[in-house]
């Protein structure tokens, strides 16, 4: 066999040998997130390109070094699975660098970190100032894990006292025109919904490049040709805007009138249609 | 427009926002956002119906008011 060819073969050879080993070793192994996952990492690339390009190597002493890196953090695995101290030993614990506020200067210099080093990591969480920060641990993979002390943190709902919203995920239901009919399930639609409500927004199936449906069963699509102007669902907005047109109306009636007990009929509506739509808009924004 | 066309066309109104939960109701996928727009729902079914009794009184009242 000439040499290029060799090459060829090895190479194809060594692609699938790596993509079976990551397939079996799993995402925890692209993580990279431990010491044995890094180590093995590098281990098995090099491995694989030494005996690619080195043709004097035996090709199968090659795949026997593979395999031991895969099956060895492998079996490494699943004792760690099963047992903290394992755990603490081969992935390491994380360390925590600033407590209360305060840097840990014998933690960094445990680590080795320098000031600067430091300070480019808080950076890398978009911190700027140390004096922001509550607690920060750095991780068993080298990355820095920040608490941000509660005033620098940002603001939610719960900080407004707004009435908690239940969201469920978006399912995409269209891709590049193609109808997706077990993610439309799952959004408890069908293709007769779906067809309704793209004629609505008058655009036919073979135009969408994208579709998602929310959890409150809006649809929200992305077309092939940019030049047509997509509107964005206004069912929500438009029924909390007739909402707040009616109780102005209630409220005028009950003013225009002379009967009392049409002006209270009116005022009580008014009212109760204002508290309905306290408990609404929330849910009818956006 | 007369008093009667006003209200006939709030009432109008408020039918349209009742369908509007309606359909968000049967919408949604979160269960409780189902239940509530249902809820509100009823709500907008009382004021319906007031105002459906309050329309039969101005027509009852005033002659020319009457009709749809």
């Amino acid at each position: 066999m000439p040499g290029w060819l060799e090459v060829v073969v090895r190479g194809v050879l060594f692609l699938f040998v790596l993509f079976l080993t990551t397939k079996i070793l799993g995402k925890k192994q692209l993580s990279e997130l431990s010491f044995f996952e890094y180590v093995s990492g590098i281990t098995i690339g090099s491995i694989a390109a030494e005996v690619m390009m080195g043709l004097e190597n035996n090709i199968w002493h090659g795949i026997i070094g593979v395999a031991i890196f895969a099956v060895l953090p492998f079996f490494v695995e699943i004792l760690s699975l099963h047992s903290k101290t394992v755990r603490d030993v081969v992935e390491g614990k994380g360390t925590v660098l600033i407590k209360d506020g305060k840097i840990l200067e014998d933690n960094l210099k445990k680590e080795k970190y320098t000031t600067d080093e430091l300070l480019q990591l808080l950076r890398g969480r978009d911190v700027f100032k140390v004096d922001e920060v509550e607690y920060a641990v750095l991780e068993a993979d080298g990355k820095l894990s920040v608490l941000l002390k509660k005033d620098n943190r940002p603001l939610t709902r719960k900080d407004l006292d707004l009435p908690s919203i239940n969201e469920k995920e978006p399912h995409t239901i269209v891709m590049d025109g193609e109808i997706f009919d077990e993610k439309l399930a799952s959004a408890g639609k069908n293709r007769a919904w779906l067809k309704g409500e793209l004629d609505k927004q008058n655009v036919t199936i073979e135009n969408v490049f994208l579709g998602q449906v929310d959890s409150s069963g809006q649809l929200t699509i992305d077309l092939y040709d940019d030049k047509i102007e997509v509107p964005t669902p206004q069912d929500k907005p438009l029924l909390l805007a007739n909402m707040k047109k009616c109780q102005a109306d209630l409220e005028l009636f009950a003013l225009a009138t002379d009967s009392e007990k049409a002006k209270r009929l009116y005022a009580a509506n008014a009212k109760k249609l204002q508290e309905s739509m306290d408990v609404l808009s929330p849910h009818l924004k956006g | 427009m007369t008093v009667g066309a006003d209200i006939k066309q709030c009432l109008a109104t408020i039918k349209s926002i009742e369908a509007g939960l309606s359909s968000l109701a049967i919408n949604t996928n979160a269960e409780d956002e189902q239940r509530l727009f249902h809820e509100q729902m009823m709500v907008i079914e009382e004021i319906k119906q007031d105002l459906m009794k309050r329309i039969g009184e101005v027509e009852r009242e005033e002659e020319q008011y009457k009709g749809f």
